[in-house]
């Protein structure tokens, strides 16, 4: 006899944010994002302490992806940040140390939260509006005519985690192939809706960075290398390939069904009479002229022996990641059935060879015209490795977010600086119309507003690992880093020499100020102009979709948990 | 999540790399001291060589711990060499960085500097690079061979002291035999090249004299040590000399094929193998218990590649087999591949012997269970029997005649399984005279398909005709002077084909525990050379490379500027930069001069650590009143060495012995010792996830920790 447990009753917590233990979790986890912000940002080593392997970065996909959060309320922040990332793969950071910072900011404010939220919502769309009107003076267009700009993205992509140990030459080398790729994936005859093909990443581990290169078509790995002269593949009249693309398993074992039994005389063989259907599935397609068969999964050793004897090369296992684009770069409908083959399956291929990287061996499927690429990647250790291909696909990604809307923001923290101060000019000048719309006082307007600034200004102080003072401009609002043990000087343009995205020097006189603004030293904030010079030579520049996303993310994740007023917990 | 931050004062990361790394100190330079590794718990001991085999040993469970076992295996994965020297500059490194953390150096400026100057090192380094073809004309020019094997034998006096494992290899060394290789390209199995075999007039060197003294005295033990290769067939095609290749009849005989083409005694040329040989004594740092192994490869490759027009050494065409109970001095290159059998197996082998084999292939498991990976056995299938047979015997009896009717039909003798083979089967192969070796490796497959032109199958339900591959021949393996290995239960065989591009490394020893040491060694010096030849260049030995690194870092300590600005954005001004400049590049430094101080003592060139290093300061001293610094390095790399001191014993002992180096293998192993330690500094937390964190919570170490 089983005994049975009354049910626990369910517990509630009021004020979740008031509790000490809430506010410490915040401050640790704000804490470890902050210091993995930037390219001086420290890593972390991720690990499960009994010997696996270990992982180290500073990306926000790893480190949220393998954090255990046991607050509720630091899950909700975490999920919109990875919900972030999944969609733009850029500004993860960013996003998730926003959010800290507005409810830090936000939750020490006298204000009541609905007020709060309310008017951060203005403010969250007077940013919006400023980002996106042409005056803006933290962004710059994409000219995709040239590389230039092009190059600074990726750049500042590759350059902003230091865990894949790159040098100057490794991420010039990088940020080249890395384009090439991206190229190789826009396709060359745009009809009416073009689509954007496909980078494969290709893992070769243990070489040096400056061995990767990029290629058209697909490459998959052969585990045996063909001694035979096998590349006399079978062509069509028209001189190309065809090919067959299986999605289903051809190993012999078909016949085993989800549930229940099968009875079988004894004598009869399942296995052999699978094979049989598997060999007339090799007749057809040695009859329909097939050259190469590619089986996503296992095939069967006779199949492929018999493919073989008749001039048709097999390749198997090459995995469900790669079917996609080999389907759409030979045209050809995966067959996901052994029991029909319909010739309108079948893609073509132009070419096919060998290329061998480090140990590995791969074939590689040269067709006539694609939009598919394969990236072979090397990095001299497995944990740089892994950070690189993180760091390659956040800058595939972005530079296809930004073909859709040719647009950058400045990096280095000057887009964070610059909008502060847009917005402290802004609210300083609102008609007291607004206040009544929003059914607040200016005192409480100006207190929400500073908290806002104050958030984002610490997402750029974040950049500062070392101790540096962290400068601002009056003119262009602009970030500025000095060096920590500087010596006082008259003149804070003998101590700054570029600003944060490096496109303004020292010669002019910007009238500098501390980055940390205290309330009581009043300032009048002008509206941040926009710099006369436009492009220097090496900008950090951010995805302008990624930001502008994280931005309204982090806001809106924030004013979330600020007007969470209950947590219930279920105990059983 | 437990959360832990590393960098509470001082650097846990960087001070658990450098006490890692502080064991492997002994490893470096040439004259290596082994060492014991015991575990305490069950008294169980390991004797350890190098430094891949100390940290494959350690248990290094801490996250560092497994970041510098990663970092040790790509390196060996990739170059079999360097791992020392990338272990030790980890630990000094790490010593170094610590160093300028305490005078409050920022971490960016450490990263961007010593990368940066590593980068700038490795680039100054490359005039120093030696062409191939330069350093084989430069050793074989100079009278290398007389002399070399006196200052060798001087060495074994002193090495026999300190180490008396390497009595063994020294003391074979003192009459050197060597092995090239006259057989010609024949590929396709045609018999009468095999016994073209030329015998060089035995003029003109002294070591000859040993040679035909061991044919004459059999009973010449190893210590005597001159029969490296010395078969009883050579033996006959000494005392018939050239009379011999005269003669030009085919007399096919598996004995004589043993060594075919090979012949023993020293050369009458030697530039012979266009310096290969010359080459593989350079980079094998005094290892020479391998460098004849490693003579005779190169040489019989050089011949194939005449052929192919390839130059270099395929690694993939040479397999290793250990032999134990018989005397080092036994080593030798078989062509074909050998292996250990069964007694059984044995006697299937004498009846084989002599006979052209068919043989088959197979690249999966010879059992009734094994299937094609991917393949997923049925677990709903019920088989019904509705007639039972009393006579019937077990299923497994029916595979087993089935297979064996196989293979009988179509007249297979040998059979080569990739994995492993059912023992019923195996015996029953053994009754019908059938010899089945498993647990073959790929290579070796991949070697007898291209000879024989057999085709791997995975079940024998596969096979036919076409698959099956001819002129394969077998024979039990016997040594050098003809006696025979009936050593223990396992008996070496020796499995070959017409043309076979595989070769054997047989190594012999008679001390179990030295076995892995002689196959890691002989791996090592096989892929120097094979880089060697791949890079087509080679970087002078003997700490030449690191003494120049030293100077050329003395040299942008004075440049004015930083030397790059790869990783920080944030851009210091220079006065502070300055600074911080100097005192980083004194660090990297530091890893180098620290090297070759430990590698100075090692090789009792300098008493103590402080002596070795002012040695070294007196040759930058040198090196830059010069002007040239790379020219006075190469220079006195001509005259013999570097870093010779005034107190080295034997002063003029290593003249013309001339050291050489990978280019690549070293310039790597410092790029990932310095990542390694870069990656390690710039970690500010451990965070630990899993089921592990739940522990901690609970264990008396959670204060330490942050839980999320």
């Amino acid at each position: 006899m089983s005994r049975l447990e009354a049910k626990k009753p369910p517990l509630f917590i009021s004020e979740p944010l008031t509790g000490d233990a809430v506010s410490q979790s915040l401050s640790l986890l704000s804490g470890i994002l902050k210091s993995s912000y930037g390219p001086a940002g420290r890593l972390k080593q991720l690990h499960n302490g009994v010997g696996g392997c270990v992982c180290t970065t500073s990306q926000s996909s790893a480190l949220l992806g393998h954090l255990s959060v046991s607050q509720p309320v630091l899950r909700v922040l975490t999920a919109s940040v990875r919900n972030h990332v999944s969609r733009f793969s850029d500004c993860g950071l960013f996003t998730a140390i926003l959010c800290c910072g507005f409810i830090e900011n936000f939750r020490s404010l006298n204000v009541a939260p609905f007020t709060v939220i309310k008017i951060s919502k203005h403010l969250l769309s007077l940013c919006m509006d400023h980002l996106k009107s042409e005056a803006c003076g933290c962004r710059v267009s994409v000219d995709f005519s040239s590389v230039e700009t092009l190059v600074c993205l990726v750049r500042s992509i590759l350059t902003s985690k230091p865990a894949c140990m790159l040098n100057k030459t490794e991420v010039d080398h990088l940020t080249s192939l890395v384009l090439k790729a991206f190229i190789f994936t826009v396709p060359c005859h745009v009809e009416t809706n073009a689509v954007l093909g496909k980078c494969v990443i290709i893992p070769v581990k243990g070489r040096r960075v400056v061995d990767s290169t990029v290629l058209p078509g697909l490459l998959i790995e052969t585990p045996e290398i063909q001694l035979e002269n096998s590349l006399a593949v079978k062509r069509t009249g028209s001189n190309m390939i065809k090919i067959a693309l299986f999605s289903v398993s051809m190993s012999g074992d078909g016949f085993n069904p989800e549930e229940g039994t099968i009875a079988v005389q004894h004598g009869v063989s399942l296995e052999v009479s699978e094979l049989n259907q598997l060999l007339n599935v090799g007749k057809q397609l040695v009859k329909d002229e097939v050259g190469l068969v590619v089986c996503q999964k296992v095939m069967h050793p006779s199949l492929k022996q018999y493919l073989k004897e008749n001039g048709v090369m097999a390749v198997d296992r090459a995995g469900l990641s790669l079917m996609e684009p080999l389907g759409r770069m030979t045209g050809s409908q995966p067959i996901a059935s052994i029991h029909s083959l319909s010739p309108g399956c079948y893609g073509s291929l132009k070419d096919l060879c060998f290329e061998g990287f480090a140990s590995k061996h791969f074939l590689h499927l040269i067709p006539e015209d694609t939009v598919i690429c394969s990236l072979v990647l090397c990095n001299r250790s497995e944990t740089a490795w892994d950070e690189l291909k993180r760091v390659c696909e956040t800058a595939e990604h972005v530079l296809q977010l930004t073909v859709k809307e040719p647009l950058a923001l400045l990096g280095g923290g000057c887009t964070e600086t610059h909008l502060a101060s847009y917005i402290r000019h802004k609210s300083s000048s609102l008609p007291a119309s607004t206040f009544k719309d929003l059914d607040c006082s200016q005192t409480q307007y100006q207190l929400v507003a500073d908290g806002f600034c104050r958030s984002l200004e610490s997402v750029a102080r974040s950049l500062s690992h070392d101790g540096e003072e962290i400068l601002t401009d009056m003119v262009y609002g602009h970030c500025w880093f000095v060096p920590s043990g500087s010596p006082c000087v008259s003149k804070w343009s003998d101590l700054v020499s570029k600003c944060g995205c490096g496109m303004n020097g020292n010669t002019e006189d910007l009238s500098w100020r501390f980055l940390q603004y205290q309330s009581g030293s009043p300032f009048i904030q002008a509206c941040p102009k926009e710099p006369s010079v436009k492009v220097a030579d090496l900008l950090t520049l951010d995805c302008f979709a990624a930001k502008c996303s994280g931005l309204q993310v982090a806001l809106e994740t924030a004013n979330l948990i600020l007007d969470l007023s209950y947590i219930i917990e279920d105990q059983n | 999540m437990a959360f832990r931050d590393v960098n509470a004062r001082r650097h846990i990361g960087l001070q658990q790399l450098s006490s890692l790394a502080s064991t492997g100190r002994t490893f470096l330079g040439p004259m290596k001291s082994h060492k014991f590794i015991v575990d305490e718990s069950t008294n169980q001991s390991r004797l350890i060589f190098s430094a891949v085999r100390l940290i494959e040993s350690l248990d290094l469970t801490s996250a560092v711990g497994q970041l510098l076992h990663e970092t040790i295996q790509a390196q060996n994965k990739e170059f079999k060499t360097g791992m020392s020297t990338l272990l030790f500059l980890v630990g000094a490194w790490s010593n170094a960085v610590v160093e300028c953390l305490q005078q409050n150096v920022p971490v960016p400026a450490i990263v961007s500097v010593m990368s940066e100057g590593l980068n700038s090192c490795c680039e100054r380094v490359q005039c120093l690079q030696i062409p191939i073809h330069d350093v084989k004309k430069e050793l074989c020019s100079s009278r290398v061979r007389p002399k070399a094997f006196e200052s060798r034998t001087g060495q074994v006096g002193r090495d026999s002291l300190t180490h008396p494992w390497n009595l063994l290899c020294f003391q074979r060394d003192i009459s050197a035999t060597e092995v090239i290789p006259i057989n010609s390209c024949s590929h396709q199995g045609d018999d009468c090249n095999f016994n073209k075999c030329l015998v060089s007039p035995l003029a003109g060197f002294g070591s000859a004299a040993s040679v035909v003294k061991a044919v004459s005295d059999k009973s010449s033990s190893a210590l005597s040590g001159s029969g490296v290769t010395a078969s009883s067939c050579i033996t006959r095609k000494l005392t018939h000399s050239r009379h011999f290749s005269a003669l030009g009849k085919s007399h096919f005989s598996s004995q004589q094929d043993n060594f075919q083409g090979y012949l023993s005694g020293p050369r009458a040329d030697p530039c012979g193998c266009r310096g290969l040989g010359h080459l593989a004594m350079a980079l094998s740092h005094g290892n020479q218990s391998s460098v004849k192994l490693l003579q005779s490869i190169a040489a019989y490759q050089q011949e194939r590649a005449e052929c192919s027009g390839s130059s270099q050494i395929n690694i993939a065409e040479i397999v290793t087999c250990c032999v134990l109970g018989l005397p080092e001095s036994y080593s030798c290159v078989s062509p074909g591949f050998v292996t250990l059998v069964s007694p059984e197996q044995a006697t299937v082998i004498k009846h084989l012997a002599d006979k052209p084999l068919r043989i088959l292939l197979m690249d999966g498991d010879l059992t009734e269970q094994y299937r094609h990976l991917g393949f997923n056995r049925p677990r709903n299938v019920r088989t019904v029997l509705e007639h039972p047979n009393p006579q019937g015997g077990r299923a497994g009896d029916l595979w087993l005649s089935r297979m064996s009717d196989i293979l009988m039909s179509f007249e297979v003798n040998l059979v080569l399984v990739k994995g492993s083979v059912c023992k019923n089967f195996m015996e029953r192969c053994i009754a019908s005279r059938i010899l089945v070796i498993g647990c073959v490796s790929r290579d070796v497959l991949c070697a007898f398909g291209a000879a024989t032109g057999a085709q791997a199958v995975t079940y024998l339900s596969q096979l036919n005709a076409s698959r099956i591959g001819n002129g394969a021949w077998v024979e039990l393996w016997a040594a050098s002077d003809g006696r025979a290995v009936d050593l223990g239960e396992l008996v070496p065989a020796r499995i070959s084909a017409g043309g076979i591009a595989l070769l054997t490394a047989v190594l012999t020893t008679a001390l179990p525990s030295k076995a892995q040491l002689l196959e890691d060694q002989f791996w090592t010096l096989l892929y120097r050379l094979h880089h060697a030849l791949k890079d087509g260049r080679v970087f002078p030995g003997g700490g030449a490379v690191e003494l120049l690194c030293l100077s050329h870092i003395q040299a942008l300590e004075g440049q004015p500027g930083r030397p790059g600005n790869d990783r920080v954005v944030t851009e210091f001004p220079s006065p502070w930069l300055a600074e911080y400049k100097s005192v980083v590049l004194q660090a990297l430094a530091s890893g180098w001069k620290r090297y070759l101080a430990v590698v100075l003592c090692n090789t009792a060139k300098a008493s103590s650590e402080l002596e070795a290093g002012a040695l070294v300061d007196h040759h930058l001293q040198k090196a830059a009143a010069c002007g040239s610094s790379s020219a006075y390095i190469l220079e006195e790399f001509r005259r013999g060495g570097v870093l010779r001191g005034g107190c080295d014993p034997f002063p003029d002992q290593f003249t013309d012995l001339k050291v050489c180096d990978n280019v690549a293998a070293k310039t790597e192993a410092w790029r990932r010792a310095l990542d390694l330690v870069l990656l390690v500094l710039q970690t500010d937390a451990e965070i630990i996830t899993g089921p592990r964190r739940n522990q901690i919570l609970n264990s008396s170490v959670s204060n330490k920790f942050m839980f999320l």
